[in-house]
């Protein structure tokens, strides 16, 4: 008898294989100064952030949504502490949290928009995309002549965020935690079983008395929640922050998840997953700058690489649930023999 | 009493009052045939780009790689004139070039949702992504101006009895979607499959063709809006069209053009982009910044958005009410 592997074990290995295949490649063409211990320990705290993030982003995709707004939503907390710390003498401490209560309110602002007024996810989000954005140039600081700045951060006990213990930075740690945490969530308590049910059939969920717009709308926030951790982290190292802070960066998180395995109709895909993916865009980007390839690259390539995963899930999917079929037959025909 | 349809008179009623407000901030220079003719320049490439986008919309996907393809195209006319010599036949080149740029990236977003059945939104945003990058890459990120020949720069400045070239073109456009939405087969069948796929496909539309060939008329009209935009301002950069897309779905969903597809017209869209001027035009006036324009478009989209969902919800419970009412008749007699 042959042993079959689950299908979402088997998805796990593909998305672990071609990680390892993306690793190869680079040492092969970059050498030593890819394949160090400092280069990894670089790689992971590029990757610490969108995978924070991506552990909110992947609550949204489980439960079939998107969210387009996590870059700007991202630079309006930034912004948020830059002027509580330029402007007033409240402790750091209450810098992050307030920044964190705006992240909350954005994330909520989200929900409300697609959970309630039933705006489609990607109109809602990409819609918020701009307005967070704006809101960030409302309150940059300016200069004399109205000019936007890039605002420091540069307190001690802030920036000492950006640091690290060994080779292991403090967002690598946070990340653990959040990944550890979010898996644990969505795997063994109600709420993660609800975004499940909630992504494979919102008629089904509804009709088995989850409440639907609820659930979403906890995603969201969730969102906002990773979204201003985030933020924190990456201010803290780059020690400022500008009205042009995470522009683009929403599709990494979005990126990371799909490589990663979490499907875009909703319903399937963890945060393990998610993790690996980040990891696995974090190395695209650092390869692409060891072989001397400018952003202009990376657009590029990301954009490629999302594609062809997806095209991949899709072909991938399409003969899972075909051998299924098959197999489902010949169960039928052992029952009536 | 006769019930007024606020419906339909919503629309006439937002344009006049628009116009008011802004006469009223303005009075001596709003009115005049100049200013209109200003306001239509300034959203003709919006306008242009609406009117090829909305196939997509009624399809019942969505284009957000338009604006950075509009770019791309941009890029391809202007760094050919560059290239060959700012010649006249440089800019016809050029300008097929990019025609094809838009028609074969069209092509390929189609291709790609329909054979492998991906989400629309998400092919399109890694293209917006791939385009930028390419963009970046044959500019080397600098700006490349094309002020030669006149043949180039009188496509976004040349005026026709007092108005310039490319609000013609966006009214020639905006025809040719309308003849072919409102009286072809393949405009039926468009508003078919936006409805519903599976029945559409069922009876006999070619479901996927349709699909692609919407998506290469979006291509093929950011590509004409790059060439223009590439015009007015005389130069191509990477940043050349970036966030039209976030402009055209603010103008089609003002204009009535349901996300959900199914739902437009083209008249429609043209009043959405009008209005879309008269907006640009009321928020210059009151001098805010253009940083800000993402919060009043990004309002505005909820708000339309929204309110298009709450309408079709309630058409669907009534739909429901009505059924069940009918099978409760039946019960009892």
């Amino acid at each position: 008898m042959k042993r079959h592997i689950k299908q979402s074990t088997m998805r796990r290995l593909i998305s672990l294989a071609m990680l390892l295949a993306l690793i190869a490649l680079f040492g092969v063409l970059g050498g030593m100064s890819f394949l160090s211990t400092g280069n990894f320990s670089e790689i992971f705290r590029n990757a610490s952030v969108v995978a924070i993030v991506g552990v909110g982003v992947t609550y949204v995709i489980i439960t079939s949504g998107i969210d387009l707004s996590t870059g700007s939503m991202m630079a309006l907390v930034a912004m948020t502490m830059a002027n509580i710390y330029a402007y007033t003498l409240l402790p750091i401490w209450s810098m992050i949290l307030i920044g964190i209560a705006v992240g909350l309110v954005a994330g909520l602002v989200n929900g409300i928009i697609v959970a309630k007024l039933n705006v489609p996810e990607f109109i809602g989000t990409l819609a918020t995309l701009g307005i967070f954005r704006a809101l960030t140039y409302l309150i940059a600081i300016t200069d004399a002549n109205g000019v936007i700045q890039s605002q420091p951060l540069t307190v001690p006990e802030y920036t000492v965020l950006g640091g690290s213990i060994g080779a292991v930075f403090y967002v690598t740690v946070a990340m653990a935690i959040f990944v550890i945490a979010g898996e644990v969530v969505l795997k063994y308590t109600r709420f993660g079983t609800n975004l499940y049910a909630v992504g494979a059939n919102k008629k089904s969920a509804t009709l088995s008395g989850i409440d639907v717009p609820r659930t979403r709308m906890i995603a969201y926030v969730i969102v906002g929640f990773c979204v201003a951790v985030g933020s924190v982290f990456t201010t803290a190292r780059l020690q400022s922050t500008t009205a042009l802070l995470g522009s683009g960066f929403e599709f990494n998180p979005i990126a990371a998840a799909v490589i990663g395995g979490v499907s875009l109709a909703g319903g399937s895909g963890d945060i393990i997953g998610t993790l690996i993916g980040s990891v696995f865009m974090a190395t695209l980007e650092n390869g692409l700058l060891k072989l001397h390839m400018n952003t202009a690259f990376q657009y590029i390539i990301k954009g490629i690489v999302i594609v062809a995963v997806v095209i991949f899930d899709s072909l991938y999917r399409k003969r899972m649930d075909r051998i299924a079929k098959e197999h489902g037959a010949q169960a039928e025909e052992g029952v009536g023999a | 009493m006769k019930k007024i349809d606020w419906e339909k008179m919503s629309k006439p009623i937002i344009l006049v009052g628009a116009i008011i407000i802004l006469s009223v901030l303005r009075p001596q220079s709003f009115l005049t045939a100049n200013n209109f003719a200003n306001v239509l320049w300034s959203v003709s490439v919006i306008g242009i780009m609406t009117c090829g986008t909305v196939f997509v919309f009624l399809a019942g996907g969505i284009d957000l790689s338009i604006g950075t393809l509009a770019g791309l195209s941009a890029i391809t006319v202007v760094e050919i004139i560059d290239k060959m010599g700012a010649t006249n036949a440089s800019v016809i080149i050029g300008i097929i070039a990019a025609l094809c740029v838009g028609a074969f990236a069209g092509m390929v977003h189609g291709l790609i949702i329909t054979r492998f059945n991906i989400p629309a939104f998400l092919v399109t945003f890694a293209a917006q992504s791939v385009y930028l990058g390419l963009s970046m890459v044959i500019t080397n990120n600098r700006i490349v101006s094309a002020r030669e020949p006149a043949l180039f720069t009188s496509i976004g400045s040349m005026k026709i009895l007092g108005f310039p070239l490319p609000i013609y073109l966006m009214i020639i456009i905006a025809l040719i979607s309308w003849f072919s939405l409102s009286r072809t087969t393949f405009g039926r069948d468009i508003y078919a499959v936006g409805g519903n796929p599976e029945a559409s496909e069922i009876s006999g539309v070619h479901v996927s063709k349709d699909i692609v060939l919407c998506y290469v008329f979006s291509g093929l009209t950011a590509a004409i809006g790059g060439i223009v935009l590439a015009s007015m301002t005389q130069q191509g950069m990477a940043s050349t069209g970036s966030g039209y897309e976030t402009q055209v779905i603010t103008a089609a969903v003002i204009g009535g053009v349901s996300l959900l597809g199914g739902v437009g017209t083209v008249p429609g869209c043209i009043y959405g982009v009008v209005i879309m001027g008269l907006i640009n035009n009321g928020l210059n006036l009151m001098s805010v910044p253009s940083t800000q324009s993402g919060l009043v478009q990004g309002v505005v989209i909820i708000i339309a958005v929204a309110f298009d969902a709450l309408q079709h919800q309630d058409q669907s419970r009534k739909k429901v009410k009505r059924i069940s009412e009918q099978i409760k008749g039946t019960a009892s007699s």
